[in-house]
């Protein structure tokens, strides 16, 4: 492969093309629409961040290799998003190197989006800049003259709706022509780093070109289909009423309207599973394949569904400009708790799963701000403790329907304000020495969403989450399928058929004096290592160590809800599932991060083990703690 | 020093009302920021909207808007 890569290389060596400008200028659409949804996002060693690498579909003549690296405000660079940016421009990056640059700008922000250009144009590599927004230039009754644009900077300017695909063939034909002939000294090479002389400079030569035209000064300086949305949606009573609307069709979206789905996935997977299984019944390495392999699969597959429901929501805000007022709206109380605006939709989400959620915090800029968020959403109640809750209420309450539902809310809000004291109390005692970050976040105009383009950005979004997330999910639920299905008995490894021999169960033995102090005993530590393969696995393989025969699900839980009420210390007539150990292991899973594929996930997406380990220990032992300290205290008042 | 109009926060400006940078006084590092995101002396900014909880901001500076934090705001001193 890499043989064949290199070759192709040396022979018709591709032009790398990079494009580069502010956030919000367009950028990332007209790389959707210059490789047409072809591109993956590329990571390179010691950096978290991430690039997005295509290439230029073959109608728009020969291949370029396109590079969309991250919106940078100012080349005095201080996230590594935009250090990772310059460096790449400067030709300082191993492995890309540019050979153009397309740099995107707003129409309707020259000023600002034109600044950059300077640090670009020193380069002394071919640069054309493509002109976005320009349907929006139109609505704000202004226009653009392209040619004197031109020749005011020196270098070719092309007018694209990345949007439509409208100049984007004009775009890849200019730059295949100049990226022959590069233009010597552009009046943009001319606009310094520094901020206040460089919007001088260019201030000057926007002038000096009459390029952009108004009707009069005040005309044109918003754009009024903006301004009358933001009437509303920023309004001081109806702020907030149109944003809970949005944040419950969310909710609404990612845990009913994905349940169909990860239903029909769960049960295309067992369904697979078990034929596996049954077309050979002796084998282990079927059983293997069956049940550690497919179902590790189905682990992984279960969860697409909302996390592809969940990015189409997030592009379709984005896109729409919705996002950042509802981040506006919310971020005095976040920032209050050391988190930004934007945390709004990862916390949302993270009561369907941790896992979209951490995917979805890249949207907060701020670095110290993203890890805080990502810090927090184990703590939000995911679906996945649902069918846990569901369990230990109906034993702890037991006949009383409503009081397990109002419990149920209860833990729910119950969630929400321990991870809001959580920010609160980390973002004080251990991110103290660190300052929180400018808000400075930029509003963009309203505009109708295209759904083509939003439905490749999800589709680019939720693929590499198979690609990143999936491996290490599946090696885990393998591996903890091998712990529950071998044992060691003084002869020989076994593959035993009941849970009792097994590696998980002696390790459930050896972490029985841990346990006594919860309540339970052994078998309740097989279901509760068993869980972080994912939290609903707890039920189900209490109904395997507490022998519970079932021919269908209905009956396994009533089955495993009879086993619990009998249920007594072995040996003894001490009963296990006493109100003050159930409420401990409500607890535990309140707190405890028991879910190894939301670790996997946060070490890829802070590229830290020492966080993700951390967080791993910090909430596990937590809610053991706490755990204890509840069910001993309840004793100490005389509950059971 | 000339004594003209006195400079105010732009935290303190009300809405819809044009005012002119003077200059910026906060963190180093902030203020450079605020400077790339084209916050310069001279220039006219207005704040359009307060969140419902009366922060951040929403200013319009250069063609754009921006969310800004009061706090962040305070540093930005106009006249």
């Amino acid at each position: 492969m890499t043989t064949r890569l290199s070759e192709v290389e040396s022979q018709t060596r591709e032009l790398t093309l990079c494009l580069v400008g502010m956030p919000n200028s367009g950028k990332t659409t007209l790389m959707n629409a210059i490789t047409g949804g072809n591109f993956r996002t590329a990571n390179y060693p010691g950096v978290t961040v991430s690039l997005l690498r295509g290439k230029s579909k073959a109608e728009f003549g020969p291949a370029l290799s396109i590079v969309d690296l991250p919106g940078v405000h100012s080349p005095v660079a201080p996230s590594p998003e935009e250090e990772l940016a310059c460096r790449v421009i400067e030709g300082n990056h191993a492995r890309v190197r540019p050979d153009a640059f397309v740099l995107v700008a707003d129409a309707t922000q020259l000023e600002r989006h034109l600044k950059f250009a300077g640090f670009v144009a020193k380069q002394g590599k071919p640069l054309v800049v493509a002109l976005t927004m320009i349907d929006i230039l139109r609505r704000m009754d202004q226009s653009v003259d392209v040619e004197k644009l031109a020749a005011a900077l020196g270098v070719p300017v092309v007018p694209v709706d990345p949007r439509s695909g409208e100049g984007v063939a004009e775009l890849v034909k200019t730059v295949h022509k100049f990226a022959s002939a590069p233009p010597v000294g552009s009046a943009l090479a001319r606009i310094p780093d520094e901020p206040v002389s460089a919007f001088k400079v260019i201030r000057d030569l926007l002038q000096g070109s009459h390029a952009v035209r108004r009707v009069s000064r005040l005309s044109g300086l918003t754009d009024s289909h903006t301004t009358r949305i933001d009437r509303i949606v920023l309004h001081r009573y109806w702020g907030f009423p149109v944003f809970f609307l949005v944040l419950v069709s969310l909710f609404a979206a990612i845990f009913w309207a994905a349940q169909p789905f990860v239903d029909a996935i769960d049960a295309g997977f067992s369904l697979a599973g078990d034929l596996v299984v049954r077309v050979f019944p002796e084998s282990i390495i079927a059983r293997f394949i069956g049940e550690g392999v497919i179902g590790g699969v189905g682990a992984v597959a279960v969860f697409f569904p909302q996390i592809m429901i969940l990015f189409f929501l997030m592009t379709l805000l984005e896109d729409s400009g919705y996002l950042a007022r509802g981040a506006t709206l919310v971020d005095r109380p976040l920032s209050y708790l050391g988190l930004h605006g934007r945390s709004f939709v990862p916390m949302l989400s993270g009561f369907a799963c941790a896992i979209p959620a951490v995917l979805a915090a890249r949207a907060i800029p701020a670095r110290r701000e993203r890890i805080l968020t990502i810090w927090i959403i184990p703590l939000m109640s995911c679906s996945a403790r649902l069918p846990v809750y569901a369990l230990l209420l109906a034993a702890l309450l037991p006949g009383a329907a409503w009081s397990a539902g109002l419990s149920l809310a209860g833990i729910y809000v119950g969630s929400l304000l321990i991870a809001s004291l959580t920010a609160g109390l980390a973002s004080r005692l251990v991110f103290s020495y660190r300052k929180p970050s400018l808000l400075a976040m930029e509003l963009p105009v309203y505009r109708t969403p295209r759904w083509k383009p939003i439905l490749r950005m999800t589709w680019a979004r939720g693929s590499s989450y198979l690609r990143r997330a999936g491996v290490p999910i599946m090696t885990v639920s393998a591996c903890l399928w091998l712990l529950s299905n071998f044992g060691y008995v003084p002869k020989a490894f076994v593959a035993p058929a009941k849970m009792e021999g097994s590696f998980a169960a002696q390790l459930g033995q050896k972490m029985e004096p841990m346990l006594r102090p919860m309540g339970v005993d052994w078998r309740v530590g097989v279901g509760l290592i068993s869980a972080f393969a994912a939290r609903e696995v707890f039920v189900s393989s209490m109904a395997i160590v507490f022998h519970v025969d079932a021919d269908n699900d209905q009956t396994a839980q009533a089955g495993l809800l009879q086993q619990m009420r009998t249920a007594t210390f072995p040996g003894t007539s001490q009963m296990i599932f006493t109100p003050s150990s159930i409420f401990g292991l409500i607890v535990f899973f309140f707190f405890s991060l028991q879910c190894f594929s939301t670790v996997a996930v946060v070490r890829k997406e802070t590229n830290s083990w020492r966080l993700a380990g951390t967080q791993l220990a910090f909430y596990t032992g937590l809610g053991y703690v706490l755990a204890v300290a509840s069910v001993q205290a309840l004793r100490a008042l005389g509950v059971a | 020093m000339t004594e003209t109009l006195p400079a105010k926060r732009l935290s303190e400006v009300s809405l819809n009302e044009w005012c002119r940078i003077d200059r910026l006084e906060g963190p180093r590092e902030d203020c450079e920021r605020l400077l790339d995101l084209g916050f310069t002396p001279g220039e006219e900014i207005i704040v359009t909207h307060a969140a419902p909880l009366g922060d951040p901001l929403v200013i319009r500076v250069r063609g754009a808007l921006l969310a800004l934090r009061k706090r962040e705001a305070a540093w930005i001193l106009v006249e």
